[in-house]
């Protein structure tokens, strides 16, 4: 009855992005709703058109059944986004700072809210390079792995999740090769 | 790998075989295959009953192979180009065999060994961390087990990835 083994040792990325669902978010609601309460925590009223902060899947939800519009967080638009590609570029050798579940965010909102944000083929193409950059330099960080440590600063969720089965195993197999130098 | 009694690929790479040599006379050792060992008798003994020869210090051995100077240069020089699967026999499981010789050796030995091992692993790393982004199956007819595990682990999450980030494209709207 064990698991398979992708499910052993990482999250899978729907996973990350149930977590990543419950930040909260600011909405522009269209219906009224009381103060109610859920489990994770008691959101509303919402007035419209006055804005309110409620949790990413509640938002989800309610913007797929047509009753709010979604406000971007502050770093999905296009010149923050252009601003941490250069940063990428610029900086062989570091992570830009970017929000540490920005990949699960930003996919939730582009699929849900395209007509909320703008330009969103632009902001999918940046995300992408984006993605690309980033994951060029953790190739080159992986080569400096040595059984004890591996130090890549800034990376986001889902690229930790991506490496991690492999690093992990990587590891372990390091140690065991190199117990010996230190008996 | 390693000790683990369970493991299978422990079980594996203890069966292969290393030249030892005799250093007494061990009376009706050679049961199942006739006659005694005398002093200095070469033979080929598979790594589970060579451990515990060497271990009671019966016999001598030479590092094999696998592992000898031709193959360590050729390591040094381009350790992507060395195919370490063929130098095991099929399987390859040459970094488990390593690892046990290696437990077997002095210090000085072992830790040249550890760190000829170390290096290999290390550059053919780049093999298993390209895999997320070029074609599979450039090199890995070449990797030997332990590779190839982590091969595909990276392989398996690349791919996994990529589906989650392009599914539910369509789903939700």
């Amino acid at each position: 009855m064990a698991l398979p083994v992708h499910l052993r040792d990482s999250v899978t990325p729907q996973e990350l992005e149930m977590i990543a669902c419950q930040q909260l978010i600011e909405i522009v609601p269209l219906i009224a709703m009381e103060k109610t309460a859920f489990i994770s925590g008691a959101y509303g009223p919402l007035r419209p058109p006055s804005k309110a902060k409620l949790p990413l899947w509640m938002a989800v939800n309610l913007k797929l059944k047509k009753k709010c519009h979604i406000i971007a967080p502050d770093w999905l638009n296009v010149e923050h986004l252009q601003d941490r590609l250069a940063q990428e570029v610029a900086k062989p050798d570091a992570f830009s700072d970017l929000p540490f579940r920005f990949s699960e965010i930003s996919k939730v909102l582009l699929d849900v809210a395209s007509d909320d944000l703008e330009n969103p083929d632009q902001l999918r193409s940046l995300l992408k390079d984006l993605r690309e950059a980033r994951q060029a330099k953790s190739r080159e960080g992986l080569k400096h792995l040595d059984h004890s440590e591996l130090g890549l600063t800034g990376l986001s969720s889902m690229e930790i999740n991506e490496i991690r089965p492999f690093f992990v195993q990587s590891m372990n197999v390091l140690t065991k090769i190199a117990r010996s130098s230190e008996t | 790998m390693e000790n683990d009694y369970f493991s299978v690929e422990a079980i594996l790479a203890e069966n292969q075989k290393i030249q030892c040599t005799f250093k007494h006379e061990i009376p009706n050792m050679g049961h199942l295959g006739g006659g005694t060992e005398r002093e200095r008798t070469k033979l080929q003994l598979p790594m589970w009953l060579a451990y515990v020869i060497i271990y009671s210090d019966w016999a001598e051995f030479n590092i094999p192979q696998p592992f000898g100077l031709k193959v360590r240069n050729a390591l040094k020089a381009e350790a992507t180009s060395v195919r370490l699967s063929n130098l095991v026999g099929a399987g390859g499981m040459w970094y488990g065999f390593g690892k046990m010789i290696m437990d077997m050796l002095s210090d000085e030995q072992a830790s040249e060994m550890s760190e000829m091992m170390t290096k290999a692993f290390k550059d053919a790393q780049h093999f298993a961390a390209i895999g997320p982004g070029g074609a599979g199956g450039s090199g890995s007819d070449g990797l030997d087990a332990t590779e190839r595990e982590i091969f595909t682990l990276a392989q398996a999450s690349a791919k996994r990835m990529k589906k989650w980030h392009e599914e539910s494209d369509k789903a939700k709207q």
